[in-house]
This record gives structure tokens, C-alpha cells and sequence, in this order.
């Protein structure tokens, strides 16, 4: 059974006094796939911290509903510990609920099972966005929203990240992607939030 | 019992990673200050002279050192929580005991080196200098939780400038249950120093579980 987890007709959000994203009727269902898309200053990250409860601007006179579900967000500022270790950041984001096995299938799915026990400060870009992948992917949230999916992995890494997404929606759960154009990575029909117009 | 925690877990090993870590440099500034008298009066012996401002650097020292502290950013914080799908409160009490394991060794081993060198015993029930010392490490780890937060805008220097001051003040309750006030005074004192805890406790758990 699909939840409608965020209803607001009348979404309005911004910082301090000025507006980003204005009178925006927004409704997003578990069951379905999602992406935003918008030029440079749309709204398009804002929208995404707001879904996934990261936002710290101001919401004006919105009449927003929200049901509880788990969203994750992998924003385009790394959220990570530096100073852990990839499998020590594997073991406290999914608070050592999950065996050391999954971790591992997890790890070797993203390639990155070889650094495993390097520290986060000495991996490149590319490496720390396979890495929250790996770990978001471990944590399989109901909602899992990306901010510009495709920044800073390679080929191969866009590639793996298709089949997991290709995953999550045979398992019935629901995407959120954010970027300046439209993606081909969802396998079902998704819904578009064009944030241009 | 909390050893195999994931927060208290990341929070040390952060500590102990950390360039500026307290595990690193108490007991590096201890043993300058081990070896500077020595040095500088080339004998082993100390007169008390010597320590009449050496005493206050030494205060000064320390209470820098419990000064420098990584800042934390609030929305880091508030993203990494949700991340992790972390609740607020959960954090404040591992934070809270993770801090206490890093900082109560700390004040003890200040305490200690104090002790030695100003040749001032403590004249004083154990029990009570020592939950005095609780209390003090609880009330310092919850300035810094506070100052590590709303001090990220701005660099060390400025984090130490307005910490010194509140470490010093909380200082000054150890002081007289050191010195061997009488039992009475004493019991007061602890009860002063609860009620100062308990205060700053709550003012730090509303702090970080506000909205």
C-alpha cells in the first residue's frame, strides 16, 4: 500500500527574506519515482533538504502535511566522517545492524572494498559519493533522495548506480533524483517536478 | 557496557584522529611542563618561589588546552543525524558520555600534576574532591558542547578567548573543597556545584534538541 507522505498545495521556501521556490503544489507518493529538475538557483537543492527534513530556511505561510517515513538524502556537500574509516562510517550510519556481510556485498557492489579501512579525508570526490551510495543503498530507505545523481562519478560509477536505482524500484521503493536535466536512469515511468516553469 | 556503542564509538575515535586531540596534547603539555623547571633552574628541587606565577600559567594552561576543540556545525550535525537516522537526544547522551571518557582522565591528570607541583595536598574527604572533579568534567564538557556549536562561524582563537573565562569560574568550586573547607562548607559547595549542573545540563539538552 502506497503512503502520500508530503502534501503541501501551496509550498513557498526560501532564506531570510527572499523567496527560492514560490506557491509550489507538491504532493510525492512512497510507491513513486521523482525528479526535480531546474537551472542554477531554480530551488532545485532546497526542494530536496525540505523533502528529506534538511532545510533551514523559511517556510512562508505553506500548509504543508507530512507522514513519517525514512528518507535519506545524499546532498552535493558530503555528509560523511572524515575521520572514520569506510567500513567504521559503514558501522555507525547503520548503527551496527547490519552484518559485517552485507556491509561487505554493499562495498564490492560500489568497488570500493579495497579501501575499506582508509580514512574518508584521503578519498577523492568520486570515491566518498560511491562510498554515502554504498551506505545509502546498506540503509535501503523508503525514500532515498540524490542531489545531482551523476556529479563526480565516473562512468562506471553512473552505471552501478543505475542498477541500484533499477533495485530500489523493483523493491517497491521510491527515488527522488535532482539535476539540471532530465536523467535516464529510473526503469519505471517517473513523475517530474519541473522547477523551470 | 557502552564500548561497543556506534556513537561513543565514532566520538572517540574522532577525538583520538583529531590533530588537536586531548589524548595527544595533555600529556605532551605535561610533560613540558614536567621538563621546564628543570631546565630553566637546571636542578631537580623547586623552590616555591618559582611557582608563585607558575601556578596561574599552569591553571591557564590547562584550561586552554579543554579550550581547543573542534567546532561543530549545527547543520552538518542536524545532516549527519538524519543521515544515519539518528534521534537528537540519542546524540546528546552518547555525546555526553563520550566527551566525559576523553575529559575526566584530562582534569584528573591536571589535578594531579598540580598537586605535585605547587606541593598543595588536598585537604579533603577523597569522595568529595572527586565528585567535585565529576562535576566539574560534566559542567566543562557541556560549555564545549555549547561553544563547539555556535563558535564554528569563527576560528580557535576566538572559541578560546570566550572559554577560558567560564572554565576558570567553574574551576573556582574545586578550589575551596581542595583547600579542606569545613564538612558543612563542603556539602554546601557540592550542593552549589549540582545545582550548577543541572542548570547548564538542561540549558545544553534543550540547546541541541531544539528546533
Amino acid at each position: 500500500m502506497s503512503i502520500n507522505y508530503l502534501s503541501a498545495p501551496n509550498l513557498t521556501l526560501g532564506y531570510e527574506n527572499s523567496i527560492v521556490i514560490d506557491d509550489l503544489e507538491l504532493s510525492l507518493d512512497d510507491s513513486k519515482d521523482y525528479q526535480i529538475i531546474g537551472g542554477n538557483g531554480a530551488g532545485k537543492s532546497t526542494l530536496l533538504n525540505f523533502i528529506s527534513n534538511n532545510f533551514h530556511g523559511n517556510i512562508f505561510d505553506s500548509t504543508v502535511e507530512l507522514k513519517k517515513v525514512r528518507i535519506l538524502e545524499i546532498s552535493s556537500d558530503f555528509t560523511l566522517i572524515e575521520n572514520l574509516s569506510l567500513l567504521e562510517n559503514c558501522m555507525y550510519f547503520t548503527k551496527n545492524t547490519i552484518s559485517e556481510k552485507d556491509v561487505y556485498k554493499a562495498l564490492d557492489e560500489y568497488e570500493i572494498t579495497p579501501f575499506k579501512n582508509d580514512l574518508l579525508h584521503k578519498f577523492s570526490s568520486g570515491m566518498i559519493k560511491r562510498s554515502e551510495l554504498a551506505i545509502a543503498m546498506l540503509i535501503n530507505p523508503d525514500v532515498l533522495c540524490i542531489d545531482e545523481p551523476l556529479n563526480y562519478l565516473d562512468k562506471k560509477g553512473s552505471e552501478i548506480l543505475a542498477e541500484s536505482l533499477k533495485k530500489r524500484s523493483n523493491d517497491g521503493r521510491s527515488t527522488i533524483l535532482s539535476s539540471q536535466e532530465p536523467l535516464n536512469l529510473f526503469i519505471r515511468k517517473c513523475e517530474t517536478i519541473d522547477l523551470n516553469v | 557496557m557502552f564500548s561497543n556503542n556506534y556513537l561513543i564509538k565514532k566520538e572517540i575515535l574522532v577525538e583520538y584522529r583529531n590533530n588537536t586531540s586531548l589524548f595527544l596534547i595533555t600529556p605532551t603539555m605535561a610533560v613540558l611542563i614536567l621538563i621546564f623547571p628543570i631546565l630553566s633552574e637546571n636542578r631537580f628541587v623547586v623552590d616555591n618561589d618559582f611557582f608563585i606565577i607558575n601556578q596561574l600559567l599552569f591553571l591557564i594552561v590547562f584550561t586552554t588546552l579543554f579550550s581547543i576543540r573542534s567546532p561543530l556545525n549545527q547543520n552538518k550535525l542536524l545532516r549527519e543525524l538524519n543521515f544515519g537516522n539518528i534521534r537528537r537526544k540519542d546524540f546528546f547522551i552518547y555525546k555526553t558520555i563520550s566527551e566525559f571518557i576523553i575529559f575526566f582522565p584530562q582534569a584528573l591528570i591536571l589535578l594531579a600534576l598540580f598537586s605535585v607541583f605547587t606541593n598543595t595536598g588536598i585537604q579533603n574527604n577523597m569522595l568529595y574532591f572527586l565528585i567535585s572533579i565529576v562535576f566539574f568534567s560534566i559542567n566543562a564538557l557541556m560549555v564545549n558542547i555549547i561553544f563547539q556549536m555556535f563558535t564554528s562561524f569563527s576560528n580557535r582563537f576566538v572559541q578560546f578567548i570566550l572559554m577560558v573565562p567560564v572554565f576558570m569560574s567553574l574551576s573556582f568550586f574545586v578550589a575551596p573543597i581542595w583547600l579542606g573547607i569545613n564538612p558543612n562548607l563542603t556539602n554546601i559547595y557540592l550542593l552549589m556545584y549540582l545545582g550548577v549542573t543541572l542548570v547548564i545540563f538542561s540549558y545544553t539538552n534543550w540547546f541541541l534538541e531544539r528546533d
